[in-house]
């Protein structure tokens, strides 16, 4: 386990959901159906974690200084409504869970002007030791920030979309 | 229409690691495994009729719903696929299925997703059931696949262990 960071480390951001991210649906995300492809909604949502972990000191030079990556390990995707391209997006990312080498992440999609929900995901990153490629507990830094985050997003609801199983309900 | 393959599970389609699918961790990115699934989920739809021209001659389109991958094992650039799709279940409007990415060469298994599938009216870009010519290559494909198990990863729930 890493217990420090060789670089300055961002300003925490506490606020529960987290809300710091933005995008915009590129060109080369839209596909046949004239609207976001189903591939680049996890795209947007993958930039929307990785400004999470951005906020919690693991961005680029933790990867470029070769301390460590962050893997998905898995995630579930629900689509709300289409996005076009040039939409505007805001996301809202909310911490489920956290242990020593995984977070348990709730990402938001909403277009930022008229305000509907695009789509929500679930996603387990976890921490990886850049030498072995293998898992490894997060570094002492992260895991303290990651405890300070916990202490306001514990307080949120549980999103009604999180936890889902897919199946076709027999009654519609 | 191309003739119906039976075969359980369809293992028709194949694909290569582009270079543009890597991400600076030096593996293909977790989007662009959904873009190889996706590309799966067209040859799928060819099947029943409702492939790319589907869309272009303006009778239909299909949308995804809801998406769920696990991400099994790195693949890199180059690297070949073979992605194969067994039907779970189907209704009036929907397909239920799940894809399992393989490397082609090594055989691991790399990544799976489990998706829902919904038929949409061209004009009124909303929900539709299936037309018919579709529904009986459901109907046939669902039988043909009736008979395998269940993948483990169908119907995950996702969250962190509680006990470590």
């Amino acid at each position: 386990m890493l217990d420090s960071l060789p670089y300055e480390l961002p300003e925490l951001v506490t606020r529960a959901p987290l809300d710091t991210h933005r995008s915009t649906v590129l060109p080369e995300w839209v596909d046949w159906n004239g609207h976001m492809n189903v591939a680049f909604y996890v795209t947007a949502f993958d930039q929307a974690s990785g400004a999470f972990m951005r906020n919690m000191g693991l961005g680029r030079r933790y990867v470029d200084g070769k301390l460590g990556m962050t893997f998905v390990l898995e995630t579930h995707v629900t689509y709300d409504r289409e996005m076009k391209e040039g939409a505007p997006m805001r996301f809202a990312t909310q911490l489920l869970e956290r242990d020593a080498k995984k977070v348990h992440l709730f990402h938001e999609m909403f277009h930022a002007e008229q305000g509907y929900l695009a789509a929500t995901n679930e996603a387990i990153v976890m921490n990886i030791d850049y030498a072995s490629r293998r898992s490894a507990p997060w570094p002492v830094p992260v895991a303290e920030r990651l405890e300070t985050l916990w202490a306001t997003h514990c307080l949120l609801p549980k999103p009604a979309k999180a936890g889902r199983v897919m199946g076709l309900s027999k009654k519609q | 229409m191309i003739e119906l393959d039976t075969g359980a599970p369809f293992d028709q389609h194949r694909a290569i690691v582009k270079p543009e699918w890597i991400d600076w961790n030096g593996h293909m990115n977790v989007g662009y495994y959904v873009v190889a699934f996706d590309q799966a989920t067209d040859t799928l739809c060819q099947q029943f009729g409702c492939g790319f021209e589907y869309t272009r001659d303006k009778i239909g389109m299909t949308f995804v719903l809801e998406a769920h991958v696990t991400y099994d094992r790195e693949v890199k650039e180059g690297d070949p696929l073979r992605i194969t799709t067994q039907i779970l279940d189907h209704d009036a409007k929907r397909l239920h299925y799940i894809h399992v990415m393989y490397h082609a060469d090594e055989g691991y298994l790399a990544a799976t997703n489990e998706l829902m599938l919904m038929n949409i009216d061209y004009a009124s870009r909303r929900s539709a059931p299936w037309p018919d010519f579709a529904m009986e290559r459901i109907e046939k494909m669902t039988a043909a696949h009736a008979r395998l198990p269940a993948p483990k990863q169908a119907g995950r729930l996702i969250g962190l262990p509680r006990k470590k």
